[in-house]
């Protein structure tokens, strides 16, 4: 029997979306690649400081082992084991087909990938093309995509947006609505199989290191469509930013990696220029509370303690939120050469040149390691099934998602230079599973009846006509302001249940006055707010799951930090003690005696923690908002325990 | 220099083809204000100086922190990224037109689509067999890589064009940053391999020949590029090329 | 060679534009400019240059092909290229963008100087054929009476300073372009260079024209036919 031609739609341009594309492509069948803009302007090309992967070759004995231990330590052991490892043990591979495809990564002296530190892993194992490593990844996707749509294999769909999935009475996605950002038309794509490939959804801060489509407004229609969405309250506070009115740009984790150092003033009101200030009145705090990881713990770890040295113990630069991110120390050819982008960037937007002054950062939100719940085979062995079409399906069969806007790799807190790995890991994964998939279709999108179709055109239509007659008094630019503004006030570094009740209340007040909005420009051509008001009502519906997930976890768990729930790890603990404790309880109770005062109390705490906590929160759509439950997390190879990075 | 207000001069075009109007807008000055938060503060209050309530202008961006090469605009008449235009350093009142070299779609938003078939007509991509692990890419020194990666920071913003007297909307000349990309690809050991069918595409009609050398480009470029180097190596390539195939073919 | 297409023409042409630019032609006005300031030196040496360049045999075809086909090749390639692009100096102001304007400014102004110029000179030679025409007492006959005024020897400077420029950063574009200086600062410093030869070849001309200006030459142009 001849295979049936096949058709996908990918939506997103990047590197998520990209790598799909061009492995879908590698099967020979069609993908249409919808974006809301050239893919090139994709958000992964913000992404600066690297990609992860452990080839070890500064003789450190890093292993893909090792890399998968750091990766799931660093998401609090949140993060299903057999896909984080085989991600990381996927990571060599993935390296050398940049590497192949032109990406100009750094290299060494006799011409190899040259590799720097990052933070939550003591092992060079971060490959980096300057600061702009995404920028450089995305154009290398970019190049091949565009190869393959020379081809005839690519359709592209730049300047359209995702609205939702076409599902049957049967539950299955038959394809996908967008909406032309130019002519302002609807339509309706049948496809065989749908990837979203949207990114994340900083946007709901309104202030982020996220780009301006990323309003995960992609993963929440999916949401409202039935989908799970998990693990919605582990949003990345990335620890160094700079300020601005519309955006928080990024200073990459790399700064560090590169060895630069974090510190602020010893003497609150110490006000003397920062490099008249003598090393003895400086206050390294990263390094003096962790000596063994130093300025490169993970960022939840690092965003933490900026939160505690500014806010509770008053150190702020100048009074001000801020810490000190010191480069000075560095040559400035060296800085140039592997951190060129972020040396332009924070030149460009302060005026200041980091190699000869401190420069000036604060935590901001970055990255959500919560998204679209979706599927994977295992053999049981803790391998992935490569070629199972359930990997990185979403509990919409036929709707599948990859990079940011899934779940299931990051845990409650992400390492840096993990989430381009992630990205790419997902849509090459995605690729043979998904050819399956329609093959295995009882019927191909042509025998799909064309009123299912006409009636997801015609549902949107009527959405979109709906939006332009509102007519309120509320500006709906101004109400994303003011929905960034309660989420960065009450879910953000430190959480208290009191404040995130009130969130919840807040946000109900927000979709009320959202009732109330006027759609400012009623046009047809390229206009862009009744889109901004249908992503705006998708944002409101997000901020639920990620504040209601936030206020139901009574615990603190990666960048999940209740202060009220913290366990009080005695200091001088050895994560070690509790793989013990876990081996002696085999073989009756274990005794005080065996372990440093407190230290069992402590162990015991943390057991009943895990057991009610290790799991995944599922939030699904049910009467207006999020319905919480929670899932097994699958911890079938490494032993979770205690964080500890000193 | 801080001021209380500024204002924003936006040149406004509902449609490709309607006749272009004026609007001035006035906004509170804020600190670390570039023109991107400002046209965010007119979408928020999209009233003009004169009190009259408009539509919110529109225009194309999205990293904000100047490597995505969206937001490509005039500003005081000089092409640039909006994003890392900061507002305490601009003249006022600040005039936002958009770019003349490519067709408007709407207010300051053009279509660059230009960019991204030239990229395809001189093969800008690496010819690999295929995405399977089959081994490092090649091994090269440090120095090439230095070079290749100042070419391959080329976000397609479209500064070079615009500012370049020798592209216009009507004629169909590839400009600095085609060539440049020619160079890129050239320069790696896998793209060295299809380097001829590079340079065949810009001996062509708008291709490196046409280029006047007036070396704008260069100087507009918001990530430095090298691309009069590269306009000047293309062209020895291309000359080289051109003999070759005179005396070969 | 393959079959030339239109688009393989287009590239073959602009090429052909910059090298006519310097080979014949910008070789040509340097010999040009080089020895009619002989007339520095003398009368005798000037007119025995003039003697000996249209007592060449061929001179007709030498004059043609290395000549008129190049130049007129060369003038049709750059209003081409001159209306293919749009001049924008004002709004960036940049060295290099001053560079590109006043080539093609100069370019057009050579042009019409040219026009002028060989319709004074060249047209009567051909007019009245070799053998009814004595070239060097016309031509000095010629030069004196337009040195006689202001106005010729305005005319004359722009047009001589002009083709020195045009032909001095045409010859920087042609090694640019070529791929024969390719580094910013092997760029800089040749536009240094050359500016200095096109500055030289000026001056040669201009001390032509102070020469006939102060000292005219009496004689009459004779025809023995």
């Amino acid at each position: 029997m001849p295979r049936r031609e096949k058709k996908i739609v990918v939506i997103g341009g990047g590197l998520a979306g990209l790598s799909a594309t061009m492995k879908i492509c590698e099967f020979k069948v069609r993908v249409t690649l919808v974006s809301f803009q050239p893919v090139k302007r994709s958000h992964s090309v913000c992404a600066q400081g690297g990609i992860n992967a452990a080839i070890d070759t500064k003789g450190e004995g890093d292993s893909p082992e090792i890399h998968f231990y750091d990766t799931v330590k660093g998401g609090d052991f949140l993060a299903h084991q057999p896909l984080a490892r085989d991600m990381c043990h996927q990571g060599p591979a993935i390296i050398r087909l940049m590497d192949r495809m032109g990406v100009a990564f750094n290299r060494t002296a006799e011409g190899h990938l040259d590799f720097r530190r990052f933070g939550g892993t003591l092992y060079s194992r971060t490959a980096f093309a300057g600061a702009t490593t995404g920028q450089q990844l995305v154009y290398a996707l970019d190049e091949q995509v565009r190869r393959h749509e020379r081809d005839g294999l690519v359709q592209k769909l730049e300047w359209h947006e995702y609205l939702g999935a076409v599902v049957d009475g049967a539950g299955v996605c038959r394809g996908a609505v967008v909406h032309d950002l130019r002519a302002g038309n609807i339509l309706a794509i049948a496809a065989d199989a749908v990837v979203l490939a949207t990114g994340g959804p900083g946007q709901i801060y309104a202030r982020s290191t996220n780009s301006t489509v990323c309003t995960g407004s992609a993963a929440a229609s999916a949401y409202l469509q039935g989908a799970k969405y998990a693990n919605g309250e582990f949003i990345q506070i990335h620890p160094t930013a700079i300020p601005g009115q519309d955006k928080l740009r990024l200073m990459s984790e790399s700064a560090r990696g590169e060895g630069g150092r974090i510190w602020v003033p010893r003497n609150p009101g110490d006000n003397r220029d920062p490099l008249k200030i003598p090393e003895e009145d400086r206050y390294y705090f990263l390094e003096e509370n962790h000596p063994l990881f130093g300025n490169l713990v993970p960022r939840d770890v690092a965003s933490r303690e900026i939160h505690d040295v500014v806010y509770n113990r008053k150190l702020g630069v100048g009074g001000q939120p801020t810490v000190y991110l010191d480069l000075t120390h560095q040559p400035p050819e060296f800085l140039e050469r592997r951190l060129g982008g972020i040396i332009d960037i924070y030149r460009k937007f302060t005026g200041q040149d980091p190699s000869r002054v401190p420069m000036k950062i604060f935590p901001a939100v970055h990255y959500s390691m919560g998204g679209l719940w979706v599927d994977y085979e295992s053999d049981g062995h803790g391998m992935v099934d490569h070629r199972s079409p359930r990997n990185q399906m979403t509990s919409i069969p036929g709707l599948y998602a990859a990079g940011e806007v899934d779940y299931q790799y990051h845990g409650a807190n992400r390492l840096g230079a993990n989430s381009l790995l992630s990205c790419i890991y997902t849509g090459l994964l995605i690729g043979p599973g998904i050819v399956r998939y329609c093959d295995n279709l009882d019927k191909g999108r042509d025998a799909v009846p064309s009123s299912l179709f006409d009636r997801a055109k015609k549902e949107w239509d009527n959405r979109f006509a709906e939006i332009k007659r509102m007519n309120g008094r509320e500006n709906p630019y101004a109400l994303h302001r003011e929905l960034g503004d309660l989420l960065l006030t009450n879910v953000l570094i430190v959480r208290e249940n009191k404040k995130l009740l009130e969130t919840l209340d807040g946000l109900d007040g927000i979709e009320a006055r959202f009732k109330d909005i006027k759609c400012l420009d009623t046009s047809d051509w390229s206009n862009p707010t009744p889109s901004f008001i249908n992503q705006l009502y998708n944002m409101i519906h997000l901020s639920r799951i990620i504040t209601k997930g936030a206020l139901l976890r009574d615990e603190c768990r990666g960048a999940h930090y209740k202060p009220e729930f913290d366990l009080n790890q005695p200091d001088r603990f050895d994560p070690h003690e509790f793989i013990d404790y876990l081996e002696k309880k085999q073989y009756g109770p274990p005794r005080e005696e065996d372990y440093p005062p407190g230290h069992l109390a402590y162990m015991r705490r943390f057991e009943a923690n895990e057991e009610e906590w290790l799991k995944t929160t599922i939030a699904q759509y049910k009467n207006n908002g999020p319905e919480i439950s929670y899932e097994a997390v699958d911890l079938s190879l490494v032993t979770p325990r205690p964080r500890k990075y000193d | 220099m801080t001021r209380e207000t500024i204002a924003l001069k936006i040149k406004r075009q509902d449609a490709p083809g309607a006749k272009p109007y004026w609007n001035v807008f006035k906004l509170p000055s804020l600190p670390h204000a570039n023109v991107i938060s400002c046209l965010q503060e007119i979408q928020r209050n999209p009233v003009t100086a004169d009190g009259k309530t408009v539509t919110p202008v529109t225009w194309d961006c999205n990293c904000l922190e100047e490597v995505c090469g969206s937001c490509t605009m005039r500003i005081n008449g000089r092409v640039r990224q909006a994003c890392t235009a900061l507002v305490d350093i601009l003249e006022d009142p600040i005039v936002l037109e958009p770019m003349s070299k490519f067709p408007v779609v709407r207010d300051l938003q053009v279509d660059r689509s230009r960019m991204f078939e030239n990229l395809r007509k001189i093969k800008g991509w690496i010819e690999i067999d295929g995405s399977y692990d089959i081994g490092e890419g090649p091994v090269f020194p440090e120095k090439i890589r230095e070079k290749a990666y100042a070419l391959s920071q080329c976000m397609t913003c479209g500064c070079c064009l615009e500012a370049c007297p020798q592209f216009t909307l009507t004629n169909d000349f590839m400009g600095a940053a085609t060539f440049s990309q020619v160079r890129y690809f050239n320069l790696h050991p896998t793209g060295a391999m299809n380097k001829e069918e590079r340079l065949e595409a810009v001996m062509k009609s708008g291709g490196i020949a046409d280029c006047g050398n007036a070396q704008v480009c260069v100087e507009v470029c918001p990530k430095k590029i090298p691309l009069t180097e590269s306009i000047a190596e293309i062209g020895r390539e291309t000359t080289l090329q051109l003999l070759k195939n005179l005396v070969l073919k | 060679m393959s079959k030339l297409t239109k688009e393989d023409l287009h590239f073959f042409l602009l090429k052909l534009h910059s090298l006519t630019g310097i080979v014949p032609i910008g070789i040509f006005l340097a010999f040009h400019l080089a020895i009619n300031s002989l007339r520095t030196v003398g009368v005798h040496q000037y007119q025995f240059s003039i003697d000996l360049i249209n007592n060449l045999p061929f001179l007709f075809g030498i004059e043609v092909l290395f000549i008129y086909v190049p130049l007129l090749l060369h003038s049709a390639l750059g209003f081409y290229v001159t209306f293919a692009g749009r001049m924008n100096v004002r709004r960036y102001p940049y060295y290099r963008n001053w560079m590109y304007t006043l080539q093609r400014i100069t370019g057009a102004i050579v042009f019409a100087f040219l026009v002028y110029h060989m319709g004074t000179t060249v047209v009567p030679k051909i007019y009245y054929g070799k053998e009814l025409f004595d070239a060097a007492p016309f031509l000095i006959d010629a030069m004196n009476r337009e040195f006689q005024t202001w106005g010729g020897r305005i005319l004359y400077l722009a047009g001589i300073f002009s083709a020195a420029f045009h032909f001095a950063n045409g010859l920087w574009g042609f090694c640019v372009s070529w791929g024969m200086i390719v580094g910013p600062s092997a760029q800089r410093n040749a536009s240094v260079v050359f500016l200095l030869f096109g500055l030289v070849l000026g001056l040669l001309g201009a001390a032509t024209v102070v020469e006939f200006s102060l000292h005219p030459v009496p004689v009459a142009p004779s025809f023995t036919g």
